[in-house]
C-alpha cells in the first residue's frame, strides 16, 4: 500500500509538467491577449486606452515574447522559487489572491457537500427500499423536478423574490458590518446566516442526481442472496441494510471524489458570480476571460493538481471500503 | 467673475447643453473671512478639537477652489455604487479620480480651474504657465507643489523604464513637453510645437499625469530619489523598480491604482477598503485635507464614506438598483433594454432617472474596410458610389421605429445637432431610402450581374458577399439593426453575413486588418477634437474603414499604408487645428476637414447616437437633471461629486 502511494506521488510530478504546458497553451489559444482584453474591455464603456500605453504593457508583460518563452518564465518562478508570478490585471501576487478565496470555498463545497449527501443518500435508500410506492413516485418526481431545473436560474428567482418581495439583503456571504472584519464568533454566525441560501442552491440539483445513483445501485443489491442469507439469519432490517448493500452501493460516491476536490475551485461558479459569492470560482473564470495568464495558469494547475490527489484519496479510500478491491 | 477672464485664455466653444438644467459650478477668489467662516464635517472637526488633526484652516489651501453649489448641503452619509469584478477600476475613477490641473465645466463646453487656479498661455500656444493654490495639501497633509508636478512628468512619464513612451496627452509632433518649476506654486510646461489642445487635453482622464503621484511618497520606489529602491523590490518578491512603482502608484487606468490605501491622493475620497483582485467591496472615506469649499465656506466632500459594492454580474446590479440599494449609477445598467424595468421600478426604489446626453455621433456606425487585403474586394468596398448606394439602401426610419423605440433620427456622422460645428451635409448626405436609385448606382458601377438568387456578382464572377463583424454581448443593438441592414441590402442584391463574434477576437481582427467590414458607435458628437477618429483615420484601434491609414499617420509615415490626397489633407488640417488656440481659426480649419470627410464617404451611419441614463435615489441632492455621457467627460466626476449630499 506504502510502495503504490509513493510510486502515484512520484507520477503526479510529470503528469503536472505535461498537465501546466497543455494548460498554458490552451490558455493562449484564443485571440488576442491580457491586453487586447483589456483594450476591449475599457472600449467596452466607451473608455479610451493611451495608444502609447497598450504597446508599452504589451513589452512589460513580456507578451511580444514566444509562447514558449512566457511559458518557460512562468513554470521556472514556480519551480525554482516558488513563485506564480504577478497578475496581469491586479498587479498583486498570484497565490495571495488565489489563497485568499480558497477558504471560504471550503466552506462553501463542503457544506453543500454534506447538505446533499445529507439528503440524498438517505432518500436514495428509502425510494430504493420502497420502489415504486406512491412515496417512491413523489420523491422521484421531485428529484426530477430538482435536477432539470438550473441552478443560476433557482439562484435569480430567490434573489428576486427575496430582493423585491421580502426587501432583504441577497447576494454575497456577508452582512454590510462584517465583510471585511477579522473574524469572530460574530463574523462565524453572521456566515452561517448567509451560507443557507446558496448551500440549498447549489445542492438541489446535486441531490436529485444522487438520488438516482443510489437508488439504482440499491435495487442492485438489494436482490442479491447474501441479503437474502442475512436476512434468513434473522439480522433485523435496517442493521442488514446499512451493513452491507449501502456500504456496496456508496462505491461510485467514493470514486467521485477525484472531482469532488478540482470542484472546490470550478464547481458552482455560475451561481457564485450570480450571487456574488466571494469564492474561487468567479475569480478563475474572471481570469480566463480577461486572459490573466499567470493567475489563470496557477488556477488550471491547481485543479489538475487536486484531481490527481483527489484520485489517490478515492483509490485508497475504495481499498478501504470495498474488499473485492485489490491494488495489484 | 468668469472664468475666462481669470483662467487665461477662454475655451469656450460650445453650447449644445447650455439648456441643461443642474448646478453651474463656478470658481472665485476666495474671501478673506474665509478661515474664519470656514466650516467642516462634524467628525472632522471632533478631530481638529482633539488635536489629532490640524485646524481646517490649516488643512485647506489659502484659496480654495469654490464650488457654486445650487443647495448647500449637509454633512453624512454614504454613497453607494456598484463596480463589476474585473477591469472596472474607471467606475472609482469617473467618481473620484479625475482631480487635473483643470477641469470641464458641466456643459463640456470650457475648461474650468482646477487644481491650478489660474493659467497664461503664450501667443503661439507652446507655454502654459499654471499657478497652483497657496496651501493645498495631499490627503496625509503634506504640501502640494510645483516640484509634485514636474516630479510626475520629468521623473515618472518622461522615465522610460516607467513608460517605453510617454503619455500621448504630453506629447505633441512626436516630443515630449517639459514641465519646468517656476517657483513653489508656479510650474511651465514647454512644447516643441504649438498645442492648444493641451488644457482641453488635461481636462479629461488621460491628462492626469501632471497629478498623479505624490513626490514625497514615490519617490521612496524611484531609483533616482532611493538607491536602496532594489532592497525593496526584492522585499516584495517583484522583478524590478517600474512594477514595484506601479503595484503601489498605480498609473490612471489600471486597478492597482485603487489598491493602496497609504497612498497620498488630492481625490475627495480615498480608499479605506482596496479594490483588489479577491475584494468584494471597495469603500473610501473623505480626504480631510481636501482642497474644495461651497460658497459658504463649507468643506467638500459632503458625504462621508463611497461604498462600491462588486458584482459579477450585471442582473445582480439591477436588482441592486430596482432594490434601492444604489444611490447613484449609470455604468452597466444604461442599456435601452433596462430602461422598462428601471423606470417600473422607481417608486419601489426611490429613485430618479437622469438623462445622460450621448457623447457620440452615431448609434452604429459601418467600417468597410477600404484598405481589405483581397484586391478585388478593396476595389468596391473601396468605390465612393458603392458605399452611397449602401447608405441609401438602408431604411433607417425602420430601423430606428424597432429597434431605438423611435428615439432617434437619421444621421451619418459629425457633431451633433446644436453644436457651432455641427456639418449639415456630412450629417444628412445620403440617408434616404431610395432602393431603386442605390440598385442604378450599382448597376452602373459594373456590379450588374446577378446570380439565381437575384445577388450581385462582382466582376470576377464571384457573388459580393462580406461579413461585418459585431459583438452581440457589447451591443445587443447592433445585432438586431443588423438584421434589418441585412434585409434592406438583399433588396438591392447585396449579400452580407452579420458577423457576430466575441470581442478579443474582434479586436485582433481589426489590429491585423483581416476584416471586412466592421460596426461600432461612432464618436465625435460633443467632443470632435478628442475624438476624430471617424472624420480621418486617426485611431488604429477605432478608425476601422483604414486601419493602415492610421498606422501610417501615427507612425508618421514609418508604418502602415501611404492614404490617398484628400486623407492627408485632413490629417494636415487636423494637426493645425489641433494647435490653434484661436476658436475661429480652428473652427474653419475643422469645417474644411469635415468638407473633405463628407466629401469621401467613408463611413456609413444609420442614425444620431440615443441619450443613455442613470438612476439616482430620490434624497441625494445637486445632481444635475443631465449632463454628458463621455470618456472624455467622465461622467459623473465633471457633475463634482464632492457637492451631492442627502436630504434626509
Amino acid at each position: 500500500m506504502l510502495r503504490f502511494i509513493i510510486v502515484r506521488l512520484l507520477w503526479m510530478i510529470p503528469s503536472l509538467v505535461v498537465i501546466s504546458f497543455l494548460s498554458f497553451v490552451l490558455i493562449q489559444l484564443p485571440p488576442g491577449d491580457y491586453v487586447t482584453t483589456y483594450i476591449a474591455t475599457l472600449a467596452a464603456s466607451n473608455e479610451v486606452v493611451d495608444q502609447n500605453t497598450a504597446a508599452e504593457l504589451r513589452q512589460r508583460f513580456g507578451l511580444d515574447q514566444p509562447m514558449i518563452v512566457q511559458y518557460w518564465k512562468w513554470i521556472s518562478g514556480i519551480v525554482l522559487r516558488g513563485d506564480f508570478g504577478l497578475s496581469f490585471e491586479w498587479q498583486q501576487p498570484v497565490s495571495g489572491l488565489i489563497w485568499e478565496r480558497m477558504a471560504l470555498t471550503l466552506v462553501l463545497t463542503f457544506s453543500t457537500l454534506l447538505a446533499t449527501w445529507g439528503i440524498a443518500l438517505p432518500i436514495g435508500v428509502f425510494s430504493a427500499v420502497k420502489k415504486y410506492s406512491i412515496a417512491d413516485y413523489i420523491v422521484t418526481t421531485i428529484s426530477f423536478l430538482g435536477l432539470a431545473i438550473p441552478s443560476f436560474l433557482l439562484a435569480l428567482v430567490l434573489m428576486y423574490f427575496a430582493a423585491v418581495e421580502l426587501g432583504q439583503e441577497v447576494g454575497g456571504l456577508f452582512s454590510e458590518q462584517y465583510l471585511n472584519a477579522p473574524w469572530s464568533l460574530g463574523k462565524v454566525v453572521d456566515l452561517l446566516h448567509h451560507l443557507w441560501i446558496p448551500v440549498i442552491i447549489l445542492a438541489v440539483s446535486g441531490t436529485a442526481s444522487l438520488i438516482r445513483v443510489m437508488r439504482a445501485n440499491m435495487m442492485d443489491e438489494l436482490n442479491k442472496p447474501y441479503v437474502t442469507t442475512a436476512r434468513a439469519k434473522g439480522l433485523s432490517e435496517f442493521h442488514l441494510l446499512m451493513k452491507y448493500p449501502v456500504r456496496i452501493a456508496l462505491n461510485p460516491f467514493i470514486s467521485t471524489i477525484a472531482w469532488l476536490l478540482p470542484n472546490l475551485v470550478s464547481g458552482s461558479i455560475i451561481v457564485a458570480i450570480v450571487m456574488s459569492l466571494p469564492t474561487a470560482g468567479p475569480l478563475l473564470l474572471q481570469s480566463l476571460m480577461a486572459q490573466d495568464m499567470y493567475l489563470a495558469g496557477a488556477f488550471v494547475l491547481l485543479i489538475c493538481a487536486l484531481t490527481l490527489v483527489g484520485s489517490l484519496i478515492s483509490d485508497i479510500l475504495l481499498a478501504l471500503a470495498d474488499p473485492r478491491i485489490r491494488l495489484e | 467673475m468668469s472664468d475666462r477672464t481669470k483662467g487665461g485664455k477662454g475655451q469656450s466653444r460650445r453650447t449644445i447643453l447650455k439648456g441643461a438644467a443642474g448646478v453651474a459650478a463656478y470658481a472665485a477668489y476666495a474671501r478673506p473671512a474665509f478661515a474664519q467662516a470656514a466650516k467642516e464635517a462634524p467628525d472632522l472637526a471632533k478631530l481638529a478639537a482633539d488635536g489629532k488633526l490640524p485646524k481646517l484652516a490649516d488643512r485647506v489651501s489659502a484659496s480654495p477652489l469654490v464650488i457654486k453649489v445650487d443647495k448647500i448641503g449637509r454633512y453624512g452619509g454614504q454613497i453607494r455604487r456598484g463596480l463589476r469584478g474585473s477591469a472596472d477600476h474607471n467606475g472609482i475613477l469617473r467618481m473620484v479620480g479625475n482631480q487635473g490641473l483643470v477641469r470641464w465645466n458641466l456643459a463640456f463646453t470650457e475648461v474650468l480651474p482646477n487644481v491650478a487656479e489660474k493659467w497664461e498661455v503664450n501667443a503661439d500656444s507652446t507655454e502654459f504657465t499654471f499657478h497652483l493654490r497657496k496651501g493645498m495639501k495631499w490627503s496625509d497633509g503634506k504640501p502640494f507643489t510645483a516640484d509634485d508636478v514636474v516630479f510626475c512628468v520629468e521623473d515618472c512619464a518622461k522615465n522610460t523604464d516607467l513608460y517605453k513612451s510617454a503619455p500621448s496627452p504630453l506629447v505633441i509632433g512626436g516630443k515630449v513637453g517639459a514641465a519646468t518649476k517656476v517657483d513653489e506654486t508656479t510650474v511651465k510646461f514647454t512644447f516643441a510645437s504649438p498645442y492648444a489642445l493641451f488644457l482641453e487635453q488635461m481636462a479629461t482622464p488621460l491628462g492626469q499625469h501632471p497629478t498623479l503621484f505624490p513626490k514625497h511618497y514615490a519617490s521612496q520606489f524611484h531609483p533616482k530619489y532611493n538607491d536602496k529602491v532594489a532592497d525593496l523590490v526584492k522585499a516584495a518578491n517583484m522583478s524590478d523598480w517600474p512594477t514595484l512603482f506601479r503595484a503601489k502608484l498605480g498609473d490612471i487606468e489600471i486597478p492597482s491604482r485603487w489598491s493602496n490605501p497609504e497612498k497620498p491622493t488630492i481625490d475627495p475620497w480615498v480608499i479605506k477598503e482596496p479594490y483588489t483582485g479577491g475584494a468584494t467591496r471597495v469603500t473610501m472615506e473623505r480626504n480631510p485635507y481636501f482642497w474644495q469649499v461651497d460658497q459658504e465656506g463649507n468643506q467638500l466632500p459632503y458625504v462621508d464614506r463611497l461604498a462600491f459594492n462588486i458584482s459579477q454580474d450585471v442582473e445582480s446590479l439591477m436588482l441592486d438598483a430596482i432594490s434601492g440599494r444604489l444611490d447613484i449609477q449609470e455604468r452597466h445598467l444604461d442599456t435601452l433594454q433596462n430602461k422598462p424595468t428601471l423606470s417600473q421600478n422607481m417608486q419601489k426604489g426611490g429613485y430618479r432617472l437622469i438623462e445622460l446626453v450621448n457623447s457620440s455621433a452615431q448609434q452604429m456606425q459601418i467600417y468597410l474596410n477600404m484598405t481589405h487585403k483581397d484586391p478585388k474586394l478593396r476595389e468596391i468596398l473601396g468605390n465612393k458610389e458603392f458605399r452611397q448606394a449602401l447608405s441609401l439602401g438602408i431604411d433607417r426610419k425602420e430601423i430606428i421605429d424597432i429597434v431605438y423605440l423611435g428615439q432617434s433620427e437619421p444621421y451619418q456622422t459629425g457633431p451633433r445637432p446644436g453644436h457651432p460645428w455641427y456639418h449639415e451635409k456630412l450629417a444628412r448626405q445620403f440617408t434616404e431610402h431610395d432602393s431603386k436609385k442605390a440598385a442604378a448606382m450599382l448597376d452602373k458601377i459594373g456590379l450588374d450581374k446577378k446570380d439565381a438568387q437575384g445577388f450581385r456578382l462582382r466582376p470576377d464572377g464571384q457573388k459580393l458577399f462580406f461579413a461585418i463583424d459585431v459583438i452581440p454581448t457589447l451591443y445587443p443593438d447592433h445585432v438586431d439593426t443588423l438584421e434589418l441592414v441585412k434585409r434592406h441590402w438583399a433588396e438591392i442584391g447585396v449579400d452580407i453575413k452579420v458577423n457576430t463574434i466575441e470581442r478579443a477576437l474582434y479586436y485582433t481582427r481589426g489590429d491585423n486588418n483581416d476584416h471586412d467590414a466592421a460596426v461600432w458607435p461612432g464618436p465625435g458628437g460633443l467632443d470632435p477634437m478628442l475624438d476624430p477618429r471617424d472624420f480621418f483615420a486617426q485611431h488604429p484601434q477605432g478608425s476601422r474603414y483604414a486601419v493602415p491609414w492610421t498606422l501610417w499617420y501615427v507612425s508618421n509615415g514609418k508604418d502602415g499604408q501611404e492614404p490617398p490626397e484628400s486623407q492627408k489633407q485632413r490629417m494636415k488640417l487636423f494637426d493645425e487645428a489641433r494647435a490653434t488656440a484661436d476658436m475661429d481659426k480652428r473652427g474653419k480649419a475643422m469645417k474644411a476637414l469635415f468638407d473633405l470627410t463628407a466629401d469621401a464617404f467613408e463611413t456609413i451611419g444609420v442614425c444620431l447616437g440615443v441619450n443613455a441614463f442613470g438612476i439616482c435615489k430620490n434624497n441625494l441632492q445637486n445632481v444635475p437633471t443631465k449632463y454628458p455621457n463621455a470618456w472624455s467627460w467622465p461622467n459623473p466626476g465633471p457633475a463634482l461629486p464632492q457637492q451631492f449630499f442627502f436630504s434626509t
